[in-house]
């Protein structure tokens, strides 16, 4: 396998969503191709680490079937199956051109990713010019902090601070999680830094914001910072991507989605990430 | 649940994920919070509702589904079942949610699952389950499980899920070294006495089907569900490695499977056979 060699800072890469992508847009491909894309190579080799799900199937087969007959190697990587694999940990992240991370408990992915070693590997993959993305708590991860709903109520959560600042998901979609990031932001518990709706990335270029795109027409992100205990907002410009009617075509299905998410709320059985 | 004595059944393998029937080393541990077929049934238990309460941790199957569910066929029958996913606290599917700590500790029987002991210890320490588990041992709330579900509780524990076998810090209540599945590979037999002669603590092999059952750090008594069950205990002697068979009561033979108490337990641990087996 080719190993990758450190890259300069400018092209290391990190898109961090505040969701959508395969396990939550199954019908708007729009934010994955975006991450293929970012790739340095034709058909990358990329590895999906469902780790904050606890590995379920569902999200592995969601990946398989986003990916499986696009231009690229997908793989996916179970902490809780490595029986099934006999490459080292170490070989099977820095073989990849680029790191997928799923939704779920940042708590433990996080926690998951220290007992195995893995939280040093991705970043050396990064220096290594890996492209790092990730929704939710795949998204937060690797900022300085985000807010988690892993114990039950939305609250502050330190990440592997691979990038300054701080970033909360999902700003439209669950909407408890807001206040409790401009919360934090405001008291100094958590640094500055981005609220993304649901179907926003944040592509960071070195440890820079770059760009800001979406699956979704008028899903939007601010920049929050404090000064002085008040909360300065700025709208950040979002590029919709992709062409009108596959937009649109997307955009009804999101609204199904939304529909059932909205019965399943009522019901009492929130599906939140993060 | 005052002046109850601390205990773990730390299970080789078995219980309700692989024995088919029966699943006599859940009956035993039950027995054990004093309901069950081998409960002496007139404790605190009985005088609440009759039925124990057991919660299942699926932590180390990445709270698999399935896990859960067999669980629950398994035991709520018979008990108050309740489980806690620490995977998906935030999504109200009908894991406890709240108070894990006061949870836990009302508990008479805490179920760990199997899996993968080094992501579970994990993401255990994360929620702070690691000291609420030592709380609920030190009040006598009785701890069991195969696998990772039995590794964990020792102070170091083979993990050979991935990769080379290597030693695992466990929480550390019993302050020896364990090896689970010590009749499905032979290379695990070899690991383990390669890692005890070095300086790995001394400690116990527990083949599928065999629980190992602690009383404080003391082992009182070893129990299989099979006629052939083995345990063992492996320790240096000199530059080699000596391994001494346990005794085993088999929970399957006609005086218990006849539904009568085994035989009171001896306080101290059990009485280990002449037949010894040194090993390089």
């Amino acid at each position: 396998m080719s190993e990758r060699q450190i890259v300069e800072v400018g092209e290391r890469l990190i898109f961090a969503m505040g969701g959508g992508g395969f396990t939550m847009e199954p019908a708007n491909p729009l934010l994955d191709d975006f991450v293929l894309s970012l790739a340095d190579v034709r058909e990358p080799r990329m590895l999906f680490l469902p780790t904050a799900s606890g590995d379920t199937t569902t999200q592995i087969n969601a990946f398989r079937a986003r990916f499986s007959e696009r231009a690229c190697v997908p793989e996916h990587l179970s902490l809780f199956h490595l029986r099934d694999s006999s490459r080292s940990l170490e070989d099977t992240v820095l073989a990849h051109d680029i790191v997928y991370v799923g939704g779920g408990s940042m708590r433990n992915l996080l926690a998951l990713w220290r007992a195995h070693g893995l939280d040093r590997l991705l970043v050396q993959a990064w220096e290594r010019g890996t492209v790092l993305a990730g929704l939710s708590a795949g998204a937060m991860c690797w900022l300085q902090g985000g807010i988690t709903r892993s114990s039950g109520p939305p609250e502050p959560i330190a990440g592997l601070s691979i990038l300054e600042g701080s970033l909360t998901v999902h700003a439209d979609g669950e909407p408890e999680r807001l206040p409790a990031w401009l919360a934090s932001v405001r008291d100094g518990t958590l640094p500055g830094g981005w609220a993304l709706d649901d179907g926003v990335g944040l592509l960071f270029r070195g440890e820079r914001p770059d760009r800001a795109v979406s699956s979704r027409p008028g899903a939007g992100a601010q920049r929050v910072d404090a000064i002085e205990g008040e909360l300065m907002r700025k709208r950040v410009d979002v590029e919709l991507l992709g062409d009108g009617p596959r937009a649109a075509l997307g955009g009804f299905d999101e609204a199904v989605e939304e529909l059932r998410r909205m019965h399943r709320m009522r019901r009492g059985s929130t599906r939140g990430r993060g | 649940m005052p002046n109850r004595a601390p205990q773990i059944v730390a299970l080789g393998g078995g219980g309700f994920s692989m024995e088919k029937d029966g699943s006599l080393l859940d009956d035993y541990v039950l027995s054990l919070t004093g309901a069950g077929p081998f409960g002496d049934a007139s404790e605190a238990v009985l005088a609440r509702s009759g039925r124990p309460r057991v919660c299942f941790l699926p932590t180390a199957s990445g709270d698999a589904d399935h896990y859960v569910v067999r669980f629950y066929r398994r035991f709520s029958p018979a008990c108050d079942a309740s489980h806690v996913s620490l995977f998906r606290r935030d999504q109200g599917t009908g894991g406890v949610e709240d108070d894990l700590a006061s949870h836990l500790l009302a508990q008479d029987l805490i179920y760990v699952g199997g899996g993968n002991v080094v992501s579970m210890l994990g993401a255990w320490r994360a929620h702070g389950l690691d000291a609420i588990l030592r709380r609920a041992w030190r009040r006598g709330i009785v701890l069991c499980g195969p696998s990772a579900g039995s590794l964990c509780w020792f102070e170091q524990a083979l993990s050979a899920f991935h990769g080379a076998p290597r030693v695992v810090r466990g929480l550390g209540l019993l302050p020896y070294s364990n090896c689970v599945h010590y009749d499905e590979e032979p290379a695990r037999r070899i690991e383990y006495h390669r890692f005890v002669a070095d300086r790995m603590r001394p400690g116990f092999a527990v083949e599928n089907g065999v629980a190992l059952h602690f009383r404080g750090t003391g082992l009182e008594r070893v129990v299989s569900a099979r006629a052939d069950g083995r345990a063992f205990l492996v320790e240096p002697v000199g530059e080699h490695v000596r391994e001494t068979p346990l005794e085993v009561t088999d929970l399957g033979a006609p005086s218990t499977a006849g539904r009568e108490v085994p035989a009171p337990a001896s306080p101290k641990h059990a009485r280990r056979a002449r037949r010894e087996v040194v090993a390089a």
